[in-house]
Formats: C-alpha cells, structure tokens, sequence
C-alpha cells in the first residue's frame, strides 16, 4: 500500500474518536476538538473528513437505531480501526524524530 | 409539541440535497438533535439563525468536495482533457456561434466584474506597504465601545503611548495640512504638507537622497523652521539642482529652510510631498483627552507581534482609564493594519459595504455561469444519443465529463481573456478617477494595473464557469439520462429540463421587470445630465475652492474657536470687498456648494400632510441670488439684517419648485418647514421669507431622484464657511484672464486664504456631469446582460421543447392539425413562464417603491413598467419565435423516419 500521509485535521479527528472510545460520532467529535484545542471547528468539516478517513480504511462507521429526538435519524457511530491507531502513530513518531535534539533558541523569532 | 420543533423545512430540504447519500441521514439526525437542544436553551429565533448557518457552511463544503473529488477523477489516467478536446471545444463553439456569443458575453461581463471588483478591493482594502518590512509597520487607533465608532487620537494619547509602549517603537504622528506656497514674484499655490514626526522617516526606513530628514530637534519650539520635499517637487521646481539644500522657501506665513529631498517614490505616510516637523512642546503638560487629532503610527519592535503589541497597549488603555474621567473607560485602543490610517479617514464602514458588494458580485457571476449552464446542458442532452454511443464504445464516464469540461472552459476561458481586457481598461480608469480626486497624488501604497493576483483570480473565476458550465451537465448527462438512452440509441433525447430551468427563467424575467424601469429611468437621468447645457454663460462666472486654515502650533490649539471665526470672516470680508473694487466683476458669491450640488433631503411643510417630499439644501451668502441674477417672485431674499440673527431663527428662501412640490402651491411667504426628524433629535421650524425662480432645468439635482426642482437655502455668513465655494461674475474679461489676477488678490490679502480648483462654472458643470455617465454605461452593461441571458434562456428552451416534440408535431400536422394549434402549443411554455415571471417581477417592483414609501421608483419609474412588461414579452417571443417556426417546418415524413 502507499504511503498515506496524515493532515492535522485528520490527526485531531482520529485522536478525538480515540479519546471518545466508544461514543464517537459527528457532533461529540466536533465538541471533543473544540474542548481541547479551545478552537471553533466547522461542523461540515469534520464530516467531510470523516468520510475521507473511512475511505482510506482509518475508520469505519456503522449506523445506530433511529431515534425521535433526531427526527427519526440514526446515528452513524464510528470507531478507530488499525490501520488509523497506526497511521497515528506513525505521525507522532515522525513529528517526534524532527523535535529531536533541536536547540530551543532557533525556534526564537529573529 | 413534535412537529413544532423541527428545523427550518426549506433549510433542512437544502442540505439533504447537497449532502452524499452516505452522509445524509447522518448529518441531517445530528443537526436535529442539535437545533432541539438549542431552541431549548436561546429560543426559535436563534436556533433557525444557527441552522441556517450551519446549512450553509455544510452546501458549501460538501459541494467543493465534490467537485474536488470530480477534478482528481478528471486529473487521474485517461480522463484528463487533451489538446484535442480544446480543438474539439473550438469546433463546438463555431458550430452554434450564436451561443457561444451570447454565453461568452455573459460570462466576460461576469468575469469582469468579479476580477474588477478584486483588483480594487484587495489594492484598497488588503494592500502591501511597499516599504522594508512593510507588514510590520502599524496605526494605534481608538475605538469608542459604546458608539461603535473610530474615535480620535489626541495628542495627548500619542504622546502616552510614545513613551510607554515597548513593543511598538518609533511612535510617531502626523496631520495632514493645506498651507499656500508662495513663490518669490507673490504667486500663492495651496499645497499638502505632512506635519510629522521624525519617526514617521525612521519607521519608513528611507534614507534622503540629498541633505537630510526631519530630526527629533526639528519639533522642538523655537527651532528653525526646515521642510523636506519629495522628489517631484525638486524637479519640479527647483529643475533637479543640487543645491537646493538651504535654500528658503514661503509656505503659509513663514519662511520655511529646505532641508533634504526624498527619492522618487517616497511619499510616507500617505500621499506626502512635503514634510515638516510636529511640533511638540516637552514643557506644555497636556491635558488628557485635548489636543488636535493626530493619526498615529509605528513599527513593532524586534520579537514583538500585533497581538503581544495589542496586550500591551490594553494595560496601558486600563491604567489611563482608572486615572482619567468615566468616558475613557468606553475608549478602547487598538493596533490596527496601517493603511486603516487613510481607510478610518476615507471610508468609514465601508469594508463591511465591500464584502457584501464582493459577495453580490460573486453570486453575479455564479448565476450567469448557471444560466450558461442551463443553456449548455440543453444541448449536452441532445447529445446524449451522441454520448450514449461513445460509451457504449468503451469511453468511461470521466472520460467524457473531461471532454465537455474542455469545451466549456474553452469558451469561460475566452471570456475570462475579454473580461480581463475590460478589466484593464476599467482600473485604468479608476486609477484615473483616484488620481482626480486625490489631485494626482494616490496614497502611496495603491498600486494600479492588473496584477499577477488579478490575473489568476480571472482564471479560477473561468475554472469554475467551466466546471459549473461543462462538468456539471455533463454529470447529470452522464448519470441516470444516460442509461435511459442507453436504451434506445439514435431515438432522441428524453431528458427533461428540469424546475431550476423554469425558476431560473422567471427569475430573470422578474428580476428584469422590476430593475429595467428604475434602470431606465437613472440611465436616462444621468444622459440627460450629461446633454444638457448647464445654463452658465461659458465666459461668465469663474469659481474657486477656498480654505482657510488655521496656522498654530499644535499644543496651542486649544485657543478659543472664536477667535479663528473672526479671523476668517474677516479674510473673506476683506477678499470680497476687493474683489468688488476690481474692474470687469459684477458681484462675487461665497456658497458651500455649487448650484447643482445640493444635499437632497426630506422635509416637512407645517399643515402639508407627508408624502415623502425632498429639496436639495444649499448654504448660500447674502449676495448669492443677485449674482446669479435670480428673479424672486415672492417676499424678500436674506439681507444684512438676516446675519445678526442666530442661525436657528434665520429664515430660509426656497424655489419655485418647492412651492409646487413641498408645499403644494398657494402662498409660500411665513409658512414654516423643517427637516424630518430621525430618532428624537426633533428639527426646528424653519420659515420662508421668499421665493425665487428655478434655476435652468440643468441645475436641478438629479442625484436625488425625488428631489427633482425643490431647492431650500440657507444663509450664512462669510467667516461661517470656512471650506467653500466663492464664484465670481465677470463682465468683459474671461475667467481665464482672471485667474493670475484672483491668485495674487487672494495671497495679498491673506497667506493663509488658499484656492483651488480654479475654473469657469460652465467647465466645473461639465466636469461634474461626467461621472454620472460612466456610472449610466455599467447599469446599461448590467441590464443588457441580464435581458441578453433571459432572451437566450428563452430560445434555448423554445429549441429543446421543439426538438422533443418534433415526432408528436409531425404526427398531428400528418393528421391536418391547423399550423396555429400547433404554434399555440409550442409557445404556451415559453409564454407561462414569460407570464409567471412578469408577474413576480411586477410584484418585487410594486412592493419594492411600496416599502420604501415611493423613494426608488417614484412612481415616475412606476409608469415605465407596462412598456417593461411589453418589452419583455417581446423580447421572450421574439426569442421563441424562429424555433417554433421550425416546429410549424417539421415534415411529418422527415420526423417519424427518424425513429
């Protein structure tokens, strides 16, 4: 398989499904992302990349009983498959290797 | 209980339409649950706000996903575009030259006005400082919290933040002044000076080209008085010598010793081409909240950011505030771009107007692409026989939507070329129009032309005609229809055109008949405007702009305003008496406007019931109507004896027309009018000592639609204008010749008295008429492609029903149906919709003047819709016309053959 490559925002949404455990989908997703990063997060973004996620095999997503305070919609539950745990860790070893023995003074703005 | 707490229907049918059908219910369950629990917690009203939002943002994600999804599809193997699908493109074009023509220009004009629009708003609202470190340089401003409005910096803030910030340096000031240069034979030229800080040379960081910039010595009282001057001044007028460092020049009162020059270009810190110190006394304490408005400047220091800056800058606001008075606790500072110096100045609130007309121009566009669109797409579907064969051929789907994608972008791309073109010519002519009203000196860092930015914002705008235009179709052509025709290969197409079809033709239709009258009505105005004579005999009257600056230190500016009054007044008195001693003048008149530019306001007649009437208010002297020579016809026009009065008892003198108009005719003299009051600041009564004539029809104010003739006046004093308009009436001498004679009057008899603008009241008119011209041919440009569009939406479903049809006509013309049968079936379609859409349009228009009780259209433009409706039923079944006569043509053998 090719290398597939994580984004940020990617990254965010699977480590947020991480920490959900069980309890992920759409909207604890977005609210887990905006708790921690104190950011506001695009709603629709997060479904967008969800889908992109659960193509590449990072996710998958199952449906759950429909339910009448949703208007009688189902909620599409998602979970962390392998190939995400490990797409993750392979982007934290990655930003990690070039932290690595790097002097804190070049990091000061000139 | 249930039902009632659903979302917005209208809403939620959007976005399930645009959402994937995997993501569909998802969404639409989660934003359910969402909405309930905040309808719950902050009512209906803001929980619909919120969904809609959240609507919008998910259309628009989902959308350019797709289309994003759609490119990589494109982009991978064979489905890329080739040469050839452009050479393909090409022939297509050719081949239906009269849609192509019609859709190019649609789209040129789309792209025009998008890249325009653009090109100005990023060259005026997002510009680089082209200076080192440019971004880096910034304004402090204040912000009043309570009336959320810019509020001045005073010297005394800038002086607080000079010394205390640490993460802004080079704190520096400056004002922009007028003062008079005089030339040794006693010649006087109002000139633009900086009065600035020395910092403002240090922030810029622009070395001199000869001698030196202002020093901090410089704004020391009592130092000598130097000025740098830019480099087109000392070509200029010192013809390039190198020697003109110590050379002595006269601004204003003073002799004033040149110091340095600057290199081409410089012009820091907006438009400068003169500089001289602010002075600053260190011995004056200055009282917080005093001192003259001052626009303030620096760099942010090494390491610092704005927000570090603006953290900064908001303890120091907070300490100031407990020390100071209540007011200052509403005063917020703030570090804001640099250009907003010259925006606060000059355009006050308009960014947010820019970001909707940005918006409105965008979606401009997008309804001309979708139009060209729906025009295309009439044709893919008649190739779908065409397309259902290449498939069955083996072409895969991406395949072709790449090939139609070419063709559309062949054409969106040639319009985004004449779009461009047009583009060149409109900055041209806007950087023409900036330099006019900056007199040929534009803020420094506004660069004209069309940029690389420009360019390629063109040239996504044509992608995404293109992709609106070809892949769009094409998908919908290539997706269920496909497979229906699949089916029978060769039978014709049995796509139908779908309802966006039909709404978008009543649209237009309505959008049309509601906007062509008022259209027409302001075109016609404003060519009326322009081809009328202004009534002014070309040799008679000579104006000029006249200013009378105060000349004080800053710091001694709180002196009383009563003393600088006098001292105007008594250089205009003293500038009118000898005007009226010099040969060949009739009489001499200082007004705040010229006659045709008078503010257009609403106002109300004591005992006249409210129609909405409005009059152009002008601020004229005692002598105005006599040197106009206008005949009064009742009562008496103002006298000396009208200046002792306080200017709330002074009477007022209207026309003419304000008697017919305003007042509904009878006897004018003693009856009191006011202006309309807004809010609770009630107006004062006014009343009418006389009435005069009209003036010629030309110099009523057009600029106000329902201002048409009404004119009200004021009186004011000389001294009280200080920023005004004085005309001279000539009697055997031509304002050209005069002209030498007024400079050097006006420089005799005060330094300080400067006039500008210098010209025949007659050219002053013609110079005023032309802008309303300009904007006349971007409205005609606007309306033109708007009726162009909907006559060729029109014709294009005319031609699609008459090829669907064509196997029933020939049946029934095969079986004797009459040739008028059949036409009135053809065109009931075309004529409902045409109908539907008159109707719309007619109710927009009627409730548009309703609402704004009679302010757009008044009723003038009202009349003109029938003739509106009329031209555009024409116009649609003129469109109609050829294809339904080439339905009445169809052979029946020829049609049922083709089966």
């Amino acid at each position: 398989m090719t290398h597939q490559g994580l984004g940020e925002f990617e990254q965010m949404v699977l480590l947020a499904i991480a920490h959900l455990r069980g309890e992920a989908y759409g909207t604890p997703i977005v609210d887990e992302i905006e708790r921690r990063t104190g950011r506001s997060v695009a709603r629709a973004a997060v479904y967008i990349t969800l889908r992109r996620l659960e193509e590449k095999g990072f996710v998958s997503s199952w449906m759950g009983e429909p339910t009448p305070e949703r208007g009688g919609k189902a909620r599409r539950h998602v979970k962390l498959e392998a190939e995400g745990a490990k797409a993750l860790r392979e982007a934290r070893h990655a930003t990690e290797r070039m932290w690595q023995g790097l002097d804190p003074a070049s990091l000061r703005a000139r | 209980m249930k039902s009632s707490v659903a979302p917005p229907r209208l809403a939620r049918a959007l976005l399930r339409r645009a959402l994937p059908d995997e993501a569909r219910d998802a969404v639409d369950g989660d934003l359910h649950e969402l909405y309930v629990a905040r309808r719950a917690a902050s009512g209906a009203a803001a929980a619909s706000a919120w969904y809609w939002l959240e609507t919008l943002s998910f259309i628009m994600r989902f959308t350019f996903d797709r289309v994003t999804r759609t490119m990589r599809v494109l982009a991978g193997g064979d489905a890329s575009p080739s040469a050839l699908d452009l050479k393909l493109g090409a022939r297509m074009l050719a081949r239906s030259p009269g849609l192509a023509i019609v859709s190019g220009l649609g789209l040129a004009v789309a792209v025009a006005l998008g890249a325009g629009a653009y090109a100005v708003v990023n060259s005026y609202f997002y510009p680089d400082i082209p200076l080192d470190e440019g971004n880096r340089i910034v304004a402090i401003g204040k912000f009043d919290t309570r009336r959320h409005s810019e509020d001045e910096q005073l010297l005394h803030d800038f002086l607080v933040w000079r010394r205390e910030l640490r993460s802004v340096v080079d704190v520096g000031a400056f004002r922009t002044i007028r003062r008079n240069l005089v030339s040794e034979t006693g010649q006087a030229e109002p000139i633009t000076l900086a009065e600035m800080s020395a910092a403002g040379f240090r922030v810029a960081r622009v070395p001199p080209l000869i001698g030196r910039t202002l020093l901090d010595g410089d704004e020391l009282p009592g130092s000598p008085a130097v000025v740098v001057i830019d480099y087109g001044v000392w070509q200029s007028r010192f013809a390039g010598d190198r020697a003109v460092v110590g050379r002595q020049i006269r601004i204003g009162r003073a002799m004033h010793t040149i110091v340095g020059v600057m290199p081409e270009g410089f012009a820091f810190p907006v438009n400068h081409q003169f500089w001289i110190p602010l002075r600053v006394d260190p011995r004056i304490a200055v009282a917080p909240g005093t001192g003259p408005d001052l626009d303030v400047f620096g760099r942010l220091a090494r390491g610092a950011t704005k927000e570090s800056a603006q953290a900064e800058l908001s303890v120091l606001a907070r300490r100031l505030a407990a020390e100071g008075p209540a007011e200052f606790a509403q005063l917020q500072s703030r570090i804001v771009p640099y250009t907003d110096i010259f925006l606060r100045a000059e355009a006050e609130g308009e960014i947010g107007t820019y970001s909707v007309l940005r918006f409105l121009i965008a979606l401009f566009l997008v309804i001309v692409a979708m139009n060209v669109a729906v025009l295309v797409y009439a044709r893919t579907v008649m190739r779908t026989g065409e397309i259902a064969v290449r498939t069955a051929l083996g072409a895969t789907r991406g395949r072709i939507v790449a090939q139609l994608f070419a063709e559309a972008f062949v054409l969106s791309g040639l319009s985004a070329v004449v779009g461009l073109v047009v583009v060149a010519v409109g900055l041209r002519m806007f950087d023409h129009a900036l330099a006019g009203y900056f007199e040929g000196h534009a803020p420094f860092w506004l660069h004209s032309g069309l940029s690389a930015g420009t360019i390629l914002y063109a040239m996504a705008l044509a992608v995404l005609a293109a992709v609106i235009v070809g892949v769009l179709p094409a998908l919908r052509a290539t997706g269920a229809q496909l497979r229906e025709a699949m089916g029978g290969i060769g039978s014709g197409a049995k796509a139908r055109l779908g309802p966006t079809w039909t709404v978008l033709i009543i649209g237009q239709v309505a959008i049309t008949v509601a906007i062509l009258p008022l259209a027409l009505l302001k075109g016609s105005e404003m060519i009326q405007l322009a081809m009328r004579e202004s009534g002014f005999a070309p040799g008679e009257y000579l104006s000029a702009r006249f200013i009378v600056e105060r000349d004080v230190d800053a710091p001694a500016l709180a002196g009383s305003n009563d003393a600088v009054a006098d001292s105007t007044r008594a250089i205009v008195t003293t500038l009118l008496a000898r005007l009226g001693a010099e040969p060949g003048i009739v009489g001499a008149t200082v007004s705040v406007s010229a006659p045709w530019e008078g503010l257009s306001a609403a106002i109300d007649a004591d005992g006249v019931v409210n129609r909405g009437q409005r009059a152009a208010s002008m601020t004229v002297d005692t002598s105005f109507f006599r040197v106009f020579e206008m005949r009064v016809l009742a009562g008496r026009v103002f006298g000396p004896g009208d200046a002792g009065l306080r200017i709330s008892d002074r009477p007022v003198v209207v026309n003419r027309s304000f008697v017919t108009e305003v007042l509904g005719g009878g006897d004018a003299v003693g009856r009191r009018v006011r202006y309309r009051s807004f809010g609770n600041d009630v107006q004062p009564w006014l009343t009418i000592s006389g009435v005069i004539e009209d003036f010629t029809p030309a110099v009523r104010h057009p600029g106000g639609a329902s201002a048409r003739g009404a004119a009200i006046y004021h009186l004011a004093m000389p001294g009280e204008m200080s920023d005004a308009l004085l005309t001279i009436r000539l009697h055997g001498r031509t304002p050209e010749d005069f002209t030498p004679t007024l400079r050097r009057i006006a420089t005799s008899v005060d330094p300080m008295l400067q006039l500008s603008k210098m010209s025949s009241l007659d050219a002053m008119y013609s110079e005023y008429a032309k802008g309303p011209v300009q904007l006349a041919l971007v409205v005609a440009l606007i309306a033109g492609t708007v009726i162009l569009l909907s006559a060729a939406g029109i014709h294009a479903l005319m031609s699609f029903t008459v090829n669907q049809r064509r196997r029933e006509i020939g049946i029934r013309t095969a079986l004797g149906a009459p040739a008028r049968g059949i036409l009135q079936s053809v065109l009931a379609r075309a004529t409902g919709q045409l109908a539907a859409g008159v109707v719309v349009g007619l109710v927009i228009a009627v409730a548009a003047d309703e609402l704004s009780s009679g302010a757009i259209m008044n009723k003038t433009a009202l009349y003109l819709v029938p003739g509106t409706v009329a031209f555009m039923l024409a116009i649609g079944l003129l469109a109609a016309a050829g294809p339904a006569r080439r339905g009445l043509r169809v052979q029946p053998t020829e049609a049922l053959r083709a089966e």
